[in-house]
């Protein structure tokens, strides 16, 4: 589908366009939040009267996927770096982080936060929300950290060579030189990962979070009529990963420098 | 076989650049044996071989992006070794220019320029600025400092990254086969450049392919024959050195 990078003057610069349509998109983000009650009160049973249900279910799962999506990048990018050290013990660390988290099910681990951390770490008893949380933003971390390594590694060697022929010291070099470049490359892969991560806050319902789904099928249950509920849910998730891309893929065109796209 | 020494200008007693007797494995191949040289300060030697002599592993090597593994390298007073202070210090007083330029392609020209004195140097945005506008106006780039470096001509991103280079104001600048990246009708654009640097008195070690420039604007020209330093001579002498079976061979492989 179009974006919405195509409403503004091609003769725009990169930037603004770019600027624009974020600043556009978070406007539209909020617009929906903000109206979703007061437009869904008009449909008919039983959306209408959950609607105001429906807002708040969608308020969560949009508050899931921006805490857990903000650690997620932080955790992926220690892992990444842990993973690309020279010291083994933190190489170890990231495979094991990355093997386990990738080798299990988001589900059970949002289960592991909530009811088997406290028992091993007594006094460590997150609320439903946390916990979710945490285990989201773990588990994005893992498949974070492949997408950046990933990234980081396909920079060329000359810019490294340059960087330190003109003086930079190592952390100068990753922060003004390599680091620029390969997130620019790791962008495409991170954004699935937080589409997907939007999408996965689904299964916070498991532990009683009440977001998005849980809304729709507690109102399945009492009302036995899946059809229009669960359309309904489904479209408030497409509403809201739609805006997400179009977010995503302003930021990947304010760094497409070479304007290929 | 002779070898030739240079005797060093009058009245320049200390080198800039000192190697004693450098050697490098990669692996079982034994890539510089035994390499001993001077570079002294406003000299502009000329490095030349066919490929896989070691020439480019030797120019590496004086700023340490290749680690030699025997003997000593000395710069500006200071022994290359791992020591990360030191190696700092020494690769702001040398430039490099590399085959493929390996501009930073996230980066403006201006910006590309004005990145390491900002972040090594400390220098003030605004006279890091002036300087790198005066420096891109010094290659001929006035014009196209706010472009990125892929709207720019091969030979157009070797000059900015000679600016580039010397915006760090190094003692010596290293050049690894500068134009053998560019198509032939840009290679002039960048040799002039060069040549202007070489008429300020700056000291240039340059390995290239390019025998015209090495005849003209060389004072010395170290000729690299499978890892070892096999003459050391004046252009006219290299040139002209037909009793030289080596030289004669790769002579005759490029000069046409």
């Amino acid at each position: 589908m179009t974006g919405l990078l195509a409403l503004w003057p091609r003769r725009w610069p990169r930037e603004r366009r770019s600027s624009a349509t974020i600043a556009l998109a978070a406007v539209v983000l909020l617009a929906i939040m903000w109206a979703m009650g007061r437009v869904l009160a008009f449909a008919p049973e039983p959306i209408g009267g959950a609607a105001e249900q429906f807002a708040e279910g969608s308020l969560v799962t949009l508050a899931l996927t921006l805490v857990a999506g903000l650690l997620g990048v932080l955790f992926g990018l220690l892992a990444a770096l842990c993973k690309m050290s020279r010291f083994p013990p933190l190489r170890w660390w990231a495979d094991l982080y990355i093997w386990v988290v990738r080798g299990t099910p988001l589900l059970v681990q949002i289960f592991f936060v909530f009811f088997a951390l406290p028992e091993l770490v007594p006094g460590l008893q997150l609320s439903d929300f946390n916990s979710a949380a945490a285990a989201l933003a773990v588990n994005v971390g893992a498949y974070n950290a492949e997408a950046i390594r990933a990234g980081i590694q396909a920079v060329p060697k000359g810019q490294d060579e340059a960087a330190r022929s003109l003086g930079l010291s190592p952390l100068q070099t990753f922060v003004s030189v390599v680091a620029p470049q390969g997130f620019k490359i790791a962008l495409p892969p991170l954004v699935n990962n937080v589409v997907a991560l939007l999408k996965d806050t689904s299964l916070a319902y498991g532990i009683g979070v009440v977001e998005l789904s849980n809304v729709g099928n507690r109102l399945q249950a009492a009302t036995f009529l899946p059809v229009p509920i669960l359309v309904t849910t489904a479209l408030i998730y497409l509403v809201l990963t739609t805006v997400l891309t179009q977010i995503s893929g302003a930021i990947e065109h304010r760094l497409d420098v070479e304007a290929r796209h | 076989m002779s070898q030739v020494h240079p005797t060093p200008p009058p009245g320049q007693r200390l080198p800039l650049i000192t190697a004693d007797g450098v050697q490098k494995h990669f692996g079982p191949a034994h890539v510089l044996k035994d390499v001993t040289t001077r570079f002294y300060q406003s000299e502009v030697a000329v490095i030349v071989g066919a490929s896989g002599s070691g020439k480019s592993t030797f120019l590496r090597a004086l700023n340490r992006l290749e680690k030699h593994d025997g003997g000593r390298i000395v710069v500006d007073g200071i022994e290359l070794c791992d020591d990360v202070k030191n190696l700092d210090a020494i690769r702001r007083e040398v430039g490099m220019v590399f085959q493929q330029f390996n501009l930073f392609p996230h980066l403006s020209v201006l910006e590309n320029v004005t990145l390491a004195p900002r972040k090594v140097r400390r220098t003030p945005a605004a006279q890091a600025r002036a300087a790198g506008l005066e420096l891109l106006a010094r290659v001929g780039l006035q014009d196209h400092v706010h472009k990125h470096p892929h709207q720019l001509s091969g030979g157009q991103q070797q000059r900015v990254a000679i600016a580039r280079s010397l915006a760090m104001q190094p003692k010596v600048m290293l050049f690894d086969e500068p134009t053998s990246a560019l198509d032939p009708e840009m290679i002039n654009e960048v040799l002039d450049v060069m040549k202007d640097l070489a008429r300020s008195g700056m000291t240039m070690i340059v390995v290239t392919h390019e025998m015209r420039f090495a005849r003209e604007v060389g004072d010395r020209i170290l000729f690299f024959d499978q890892g070892r330093l096999l003459v050391e001579a004046r252009p006219e002498a290299f040139f002209d050195d037909q009793r030289n079976d080596r030289i004669r061979a790769f002579l005759g492989q490029i000069v046409h």
